[in-house]
């Protein structure tokens, strides 16, 4: 059986405290790239005739492009902790339009001690503008 | 064409990648992910502990999508929710191979939703990354 105990502060980190942000501007050479390194190349993102037939009127960035910002973020802050056992859980709620620049926020929400070492929940969200277009956290050992 | 995956042709249990599809992790597949993500993260600029390149974790969207991918459904599909968990990164020179599993099929405000869970491992049999994908089937017409 596992035992888990919630902390406030570890190591210098406390709950509450932010992850750096990131911020990106996106545009169609920036989603037409991601395609050609993706193979993704869904009309609905890289032909703005055929995206202007859809429900989103025109063509709007692949979600997973959205979420290599997210993972940025948690490269930056805690690279070992991410990129060796780091887990992600996120929920796709908006489109990312070309023009739209894209903030990447997080904050530190839990710091639990488990059998294997500490571990912080952080809470992100991804927005443009003031619309919130990912949600969810992540968990990494610290 | 109409030679997509029906909703209807699916059941929970079923392996929904039967094999699994290969996917090399090559030099030029990490470089052109990490410039079209913008990712100037320091670790990925070096070599590991054994010498090889790392790939982005976040590639995991690149070698699962495209594993998915060769099984697709009707136009309209929506990506709804996403979980990974990164076991390690991959390595230049690694084979992945990508499994998937319907987990759960259900009915809501009108919309069919498949949720899968996949399981990435190397040609060596080892854990990549293991994840779960939550999409809303497009409409079948």
């Amino acid at each position: 059986m596992s035992n888990t105990e919630s902390l406030q502060h570890y190591n210098g980190l406390s709950v509450g405290d932010k992850l750096p942000e990131v911020i990106q501007a996106i545009d169609q050479t920036m989603i037409d790239a991601y395609a050609d390194a993706s193979g993704d190349i869904n009309p609905l993102h890289i032909d703005p005739e055929f995206a202007k037939t859809t429900f989103f009127g025109r063509t709007i960035a692949h979600g997973l492009l959205t979420l290599a910002f997210v993972s940025r973020v948690l490269s930056k802050w805690n690279w070992n902790g991410w990129a060796y056992g780091g887990e992600l859980n996120v929920a796709f709620l908006g489109p990312v339009y070309p023009g739209d620049t894209v903030r990447v926020s997080g904050e530190i929400e839990a710091l639990e001690q488990r059998d294997d070492g500490v571990y912080a929940r952080c809470q992100l969200v991804c927005h443009c503008a003031d619309k919130a277009v990912v949600k969810g956290h992540a968990i990494c050992k610290i | 064409m109409n030679d997509y995956v029906k909703y209807g042709s699916m059941n929970e249990g079923d392996n929904f990648l039967d094999p699994p599809p290969a996917f090399d992790v090559t030099e030029n597949v990490v470089n052109k992910y990490i410039a079209s993500t913008n990712d100037s993260t320091l670790e990925l600029t070096g070599l590991n502990a054994t010498g090889k390149r790392i790939a982005p974790p976040m590639l995991a969207a690149v070698y699962v999508i495209d594993a998915l991918r060769t099984r697709v459904g009707p136009p309209g599909g929506i990506h709804a929710k996403q979980q990974f968990k990164f076991h390690r990164p991959a390595v230049i020179g690694e084979t992945l191979f990508t499994s998937a599993v319907v987990l759960k099929m259900y009915e809501r405000k009108g919309r069919n939703y498949v949720e899968m869970t996949t399981e990435t491992k190397n040609q060596h049999g080892e854990l990549i990354t293991s994840g779960m994908i939550t999409r809303i089937w497009g409409k079948e017409s």
